[in-house]
């Protein structure tokens, strides 16, 4: 699947540095990416872009929100238009933990670590399934998570193959197995030292 | 210059230990608590002297209130004059002064309320440009199960007649009559917009603090203009059913107390009853807070005020008004609710008003949801003004002119 959906814009960089980038976001609820997701940001006055990885969501509380938390039932008629209120209107401030694993200018992907971070308060946005499927057609971008011990990089894999494997070939096609195989055979030459780790990979793609 | 003892002055030197500078800053930037405490131990002790005068006056005041004679006959005994400031309520309806009111169970499905509050950035000479600018934030609740509506609105006044009065001086009072205009034509647009749409009678809307104009309406601006609009606003609000609602917490004032204390007098003036003396430590908040219980309102009341007389009234739209009790059991708090009169004494809409705004209470602990909303929508933030003096600056910039804050303003920003 390689068509042009528009990305979204999710946020803005409000802290970097080379190897991940936090995004300060106040989208409403159903729009807040997910864990795995692949996010682009402007690089090098926007002469490249960086590709990550979702790796963290946390939704902010504020004085207001701590207030009518002790308050509010979910699921009583007397808190409906608030609690919508809070959610799809108000949007609490989100905070996205991104991790870096590839960039891509003119001349194509690269995977592992940018030149240089995302600038403070550059747009963020979700990349389209075609940036996804270029990005992953091959598993070095697997490459920076193995080696980053400060996120959950393992269910990061998982989630980031599982999530690629239906546009190199359909859900649940061969060539969609194709895909995860291969992913697999390049993690087993990557973690030839650390079976236990390699066995929890598998085993989560596999289920 | 302050000197540290057996040290030099603390500018004097940029080879002081550390720890002498940390305590210079200290000392620059704290309030000097010790200087202040004889003041407040005697802001203490007055403070409990008075609510210990209070606390016999409102034994009395309850008594004068459960035995007020009849509506009808206080509004015939009311004083020929009153003293200089001193203001007295009247119950405009027949109902007993003493009347508790219950809201209804729940806010009726469909209802609409329209939060409006604003804020200002006021005009500062310090500042890069003379201007001001107003926000005016909304929140259009509808109790039909949907996310509300948020709106926002700024406006950014430079011209050399909005920001000078008629004696040249810059504006400051002003402001904040302008900001009440902008909020009411707000809410008015609003309510016109939610009527278009079909939501049933009253449309309420809701500001914080009193309805009643809260200045003195003698100023040109007031009579010229200010006060057309603000009525002109009631006018068109009354033509699309919708209902203009203040809401003043921690109200003050003793309108109340000075109707129950009227009745206490013969047609000389003097008391009835032996020991009885006007209410000094107590006033109409106190009395409710030990009156009402939790969600129950007093009859509407109309204070006989020369901006409710001289202005209001001839406009067509006197203001009357309630106590609200929003707190919980043990911790009453008490707002007072102001409609004019026309929709006030619908007792409908009276009764849809009571549902809702203790419904819109209970949510935050006693300050109505919407209203919070509002606010916060309207607010102009420390860094919303850091943000328009960066955009102004470059924008002067682009057209060549060079311009920056006042020295004395650039250096109150370190602290």
């Amino acid at each position: 699947m390689k068509e042009n959906t528009p990305s979204i814009p999710i946020g803005n960089v409000l802290r970097a540095d080379i190897r991940s980038f936090v995004i300060a976001s106040r989208i409403p609820e159903p729009e807040v990416p997910t864990f795995g997701t692949f996010v682009r940001a402007p690089i090098q006055q926007g002469k490249a872009q960086l590709i990550g990885l979702v790796y963290d969501i946390r939704l902010q509380d504020d004085p207001f929100l701590r207030d009518l938390a002790a308050t509010v039932v979910e699921g009583d008629s007397n808190y409906e238009e608030v609690i919508r209120d809070q959610r799809e209107v108000r949007a609490v401030p989100v905070e996205i933990s991104v991790v870096a694993i590839a960039y891509g200018d003119e001349t194509g992907y690269h995977y592992g670590l940018p030149p240089q971070p995302p600038m403070i308060l550059h747009r963020i946005h979700v990349c389209t399934p075609a940036e996804v499927h270029a990005i992953t057609a091959r598993p070095d971008f697997l490459r920076p998570l193995l080696e980053n011990r400060e996120v959950p990089a393992d269910e990061l894999i998982t989630r980031a193959l599982l999530r690629a494997a239906p546009l190199h070939g359909g859900s649940g096609t061969a060539d969609a197995q194709d895909y995860l195989l291969a992913a697999g055979r390049y993690l087993a030459r990557r973690l030839g030292r650390e079976p236990l780790r390699l066995e929890t990979i598998l085993q989560q793609l596999q289920g | 210059m302050p000197v540290v003892k057996g040290r030099k002055t603390p500018n004097s030197s940029d080879r002081e230990p550390f720890a002498v500078k940390l305590s210079w800053a200290i000392m620059w930037r704290m309030l000097h608590l010790e200087r202040l405490k004889s003041a407040i131990e005697a802001l203490s002790q007055q403070t409990q002297a008075t609510s210990q005068q209070a606390a016999i006056e409102l034994r009395q005041a309850l008594h004068w209130l459960k035995t007020a004679p009849s509506a009808t006959t206080l509004r015939e005994n009311l004083p020929q004059e009153t003293r200089p400031g001193q203001e007295i309520a009247i119950p405009p309806l027949d109902l007993p002064l003493e009347s508790a009111l219950q809201p209804e169970n729940a806010p009726p499905r469909g209802t609409v309320i329209i939060g409006v509050d604003g804020s200002q950035i006021p005009p500062d000479r310090h500042a890069l440009a003379l201007y001001y600018v107003l926000q005016t934030g909304a929140l259009i609740f509808r109790y039909n199960g949907q996310a509300p509506t948020p709106l926002q609105q700024a406006e950014l006044h430079f011209l050399e007649h909005e920001l000078y009065d008629e004696e040249g001086l810059l504006i400051t009072g002003q402001l904040g009559m302008r900001r009440a205009i902008a909020e009411m034509t707000l809410a008015t647009s609003l309510a016109e917009q939610v009527h278009a749409e079909g939501a049933p009678t009253p449309i309420m809307t809701l500001t914080d603090g009193p309805l009643l104009w809260p200045y003195s309406g003698r100023s040109n601006e007031e009579r010229q203009s200010l006060l057309p609009t603000y009525f002109a606003a009631f006018d068109r609000l009354r033509e699309v059913g919708g209902m203009p609602v203040g809401f003043t917490e921690r109200p003050g004032g003793k309108a109340l107390l000075e109707l129950l204390w009227q009745s206490r007098l013969d047609e000389n003036g003097q008391p009835r009853h032996e020991g009885e003396r006007h209410p000094e430590a107590v006033d109409d908040e106190l009395l409710m807070a030990h009156f009402l219980a939790p969600g129950e309102r007093s009859v509407w009341l109309k204070r006989l005020s020369p901006m409710n007389e001289k202005h209001h009234e001839p406009a067509g739209h006197p203001i009357w008004f309630c106590y609200l009790n929003l707190g919980e059991r043990d911790l009453p708090i008490i707002a007072r609710i102001e409609a004019p009169q026309w929709a006030a004494k619908r007792e409908e809409w009276s009764a849809t008003l009571h549902a809702v705004l203790v419904h819109q209470a209970a949510i935050l602990h006693g300050n109505p949801y919407i209203l919070a909303r509002a606010h916060e929508l309207a607010l102009v933030t420390h860094q919303d003004k850091a943000a328009l003096e960066s955009l102004l600056h470059r924008r002067l910039l682009e057209h060549g002119i060079i311009t920056r804050t006042s020295e004395k303003a650039r250096q109150k920003g370190f602290f």
